[in-house]
């Protein structure tokens, strides 16, 4: 049995039809004339896959990619336009969690109804219907009516029900994301069982972690195509990677295009203001910041980081009169504008210098911190107490982050080290 | 035939689907169950009042040649056609009531006709339950009872395929619906239920409109009923035929066609 794959698809292609203006009713037929007026969309274009049995298997990719639409081919509920699935075990889908729940009917009555939905006989049903109950968590609402359980409530049930069904295989769609910690604990603690009791386990999800961490194998869909298959996370390094460097094709042409812009305005603020020259003007804003330009490792400019890479930080300025020993500082700020950091020069501490003219400062870090996601920096010159701010550059730049080969969960890296291993080495379960 | 063995692995989802219906149907209702009952009743002495005191249309001499009561003369008939149109209206319900289920788990779209078609049946037979202990009562008795079994063998099939003829187009076309729904009304006068058919005048203006009413196959049905607890009499060999001959081929096409066209139909739901 083993030696058999779990599900074959072989030279899999699938069309849609996307209607235009859906002649619904025969009136409109008959109106229209035409035949159906609608686009065809392949949402597969020639897939073969094997999933070998006993296996977990994850399906990543965009939104849109075909994933979903593969996962549904694979549980019979469209068919392919082109090629064959072959399946050989018992199906169980979780494409919706508590899908055929009947609102009216009590959580036992949708339980057998969900079981029987998912192919299950009703005696088969009895036997299990204690754990499933248990499972769920819901022994004092079983007997009400599902209308009345929480959202949480009712996938609980659902998901305790298609996973107690004994499928061979039980096909997944980015449903375990629900549920508190505590059951998701349990969700992944029983697919881990049923993984280990020889079930194969197909999963869509947008979790690359998950996908590294579980996945025996794993494809990579892009707009209906196969573009990767190999070991979970093989496919998660070259799906990354290629995302990471599409990410940054589209980020850096957008910085450019920003950078640019800024750099227009700040030339053009400079001029007026040197033009004005008051002296009063000049006594508040004797410090100007200028461009913004971040390294790498290289030495090269970017707007695109990695975590755990050196990066370095350079703030141009230009002095229009002697200035006695400036101060420069920035924010980092993530998408939801929490503050990160906010590293600052300190007095007598750092490189301390009367500055007059043009000049930079820079920043080094040796390593980033930052988690995968954009931050936006604001930069400011303070004077020699750090008491006034005499310019600052709000959301100046802004730098993407991107996780190297392994996924950083978190705004941060803690970036510490684990050691003390002591006793001897035990073997894992 | 595969479709047919595979309903067979899925005859635990037909039953639940049929309990979840019966279940769910008069829940938050006080006389709950009764009503499936006060509906019927109500449609009876609606008819039998219009019918049979307004216009007096004649009943004729039951099997034990004293009874002669037009209310269950009509009660025979319209059990009939109240299963028949449930269960055609009623399976273009169920399919398009499923849609959302359908796209989330695989299941053979016919499942929620035929568990439509299960809970119908349930009626029924309570509906000829108490037609025939109100014959007995009235000392109408005799071995033709046994045709209605045998009828609802034959109008189950008979039905079943329309239903799922037409509800697999509704699904592409919305208005089989509401046509089917017109159709359904017409079909009832032109069936001899609130009549009977010796009524009916052999022709009108040269159309033999008596022999066109008894091809209906549904008049057939509707007379055997009426035979079984009515007339006590058995029904012709060339009915019988003919009506089996109909049943089988109205159903046959109704499945074929069914499940050619429901292979998409989850994307079309």
């Amino acid at each position: 049995m083993t030696d058999t794959p779990a599900i074959i698809v072989d030279d899999v292609s699938k069309r849609f039809r996307v209607y235009k203006n859906r002649p619904s009713s025969l009136k409109e037929r008959v109106t229209h004339f035409a035949r159906d007026r609608y686009d065809e969309f392949w949402a597969i274009k020639g897939i073969s896959l094997e999933i070998p049995s006993a296996s977990v298997y994850g399906l990543v990719g965009h939104n849109g990619s075909g994933k979903s639409s593969l996962l549904r081919l694979m549980a019979g509920i469209h068919r392919p336009t082109r090629g064959h699935i072959t399946t050989h075990g018992r199906i169980s889908a979780l494409l919706e969690l508590g899908a055929g729940f009947h609102p009216d009917l009590t959580g036992r009555e949708n339980v057998y109804l969900n079981a029987a939905i998912l192919g299950f006989g009703r005696r088969e049903t009895d036997a299990l219907f204690d754990e499933i109950v248990e499972f769920s968590g819901l022994m004092d609402f079983i007997d009400a009516p599902v209308k009345h359980y929480s959202s949480g409530m009712y996938v609980r049930l659902g998901f305790s029900v298609a996973v107690h069904v004994n499928p061979q295989i039980l096909l997944i769609d980015e449903v375990i994301a629900v549920g508190d910690e505590e059951f998701q604990r349990r969700c992944f603690e029983h697919l881990y069982r049923l993984r280990r009791s020889g079930v194969t386990i197909v999963m869509v999800t947008h979790n690359l972690g998950l996908v590294q961490a579980m996945c025996d194998r794993a494809a990579w869909l892009d707009h209906g195509q196969l573009l990767a298959e190999g070991t979970g996370p093989a496919v998660v390094k070259e799906y990354l990677s290629r995302v990471n460097e599409i990410e940054a094709e589209r980020f850096e042409e957008a910085e450019r295009a920003a950078e640019a812009a800024e750099l227009e305005r700040l030339a053009v603020e400079e001029k007026a203001a040197v033009a004005a020259a008051p002296v009063a003007a000049l006594a508040e804003r004797p410090v100007l910041l200028g461009k913004i330009e971040i390294f790498d490792r290289s030495g090269k400019p970017t707007r695109i980081a990695t975590t755990g890479e050196p990066l370095t930080f350079r703030v141009h300025f230009l002095c229009r009169r002697e200035v006695e020993e400036p101060l420069f500082s920035f924010a980092v700020e993530n998408e939801n504008g929490v503050l990160v950091a906010n590293p600052g020069m300190r007095r007598k501490q750092e490189i301390r210098r009367t500055a007059e003219g043009d000049g930079f400062v820079d920043y080094a870090i040796e390593s980033l911190a930052l988690g995968p996601g954009e931050y936006q920096f604001t930069f400011a010159a303070h004077d020699a107490h750090g008491t006034m701010v005499l310019d600052k550059r709000e959301r100046a730049a802004t730098l993407r982050v991107q996780s190297g080969d392994e996924v950083v969960l978190g705004l941060v890296d803690l970036q510490g080290r684990w050691q003390g291993v002591t006793g001897e080495a035990r073997e894992i379960a | 035939m595969t479709a047919v063995t595979e309903i067979w692995t899925y005859r635990n989802l037909v039953y639940n689907l049929a309990q979840r219906e019966l279940r769910a149907r008069y829940k938050k209702s006080l006389l709950g169950w009764l009503w499936s009952l006060i509906n019927p009743a109500s449609m009876l002495l609606i008819y039998a009042l219009v019918f049979g005191v307004f216009l007096k249309i004649p009943p004729p001499v039951a099997g034990n040649g004293r009874t002669s009561v037009y209310a269950l003369y009509l009660f025979a008939g319209l059990l009939v056609w109240n299963f028949f149109n449930a269960v055609v209206m009623g399976s273009v319900s169920a399919l398009q009531g499923s849609g959302g289920l359908l796209n989330k788990v695989y299941f053979p779209p016919s499942t929620p006709a035929i568990a439509n078609m299960l809970t119908v049946l349930l009626q029924a037979l309570i509906e000829a339950t108490i037609l025939a202990v109100i014959m007995i009562a009235l000392g109408n008795v005799s071995a033709t009872y046994f045709i209605f079994p045998i009828m609802m063998v034959l109008l189950t099939p008979f039905a079943l395929g329309l239903g799922l003829f037409f509800s697999i187009y509704n699904v592409y076309y919305r208005d089989v619906g509401y046509l089917v729904g017109i159709a359904m009304s017409l079909l009832f006068y032109a069936t001899p239920i609130i009549y009977p058919l010796s009524q009916v005048p052999e022709e009108i203006h040269g159309v033999p409109v008596r022999a066109i009413i008894s091809l209906n196959p549904l008049t057939q049905f509707v007379e055997w009923s009426r035979d079984a607890f009515y007339n006590l009499r058995w029904p012709s060999a060339a009915s019988f035929l003919g009506t089996t001959a109909a049943s089988l081929a109205v159903f046959t096409f109704g499945w074929i066609v069914f499940n050619r066209k429901a292979r998409n139909v989850a994307e079309e739901l």
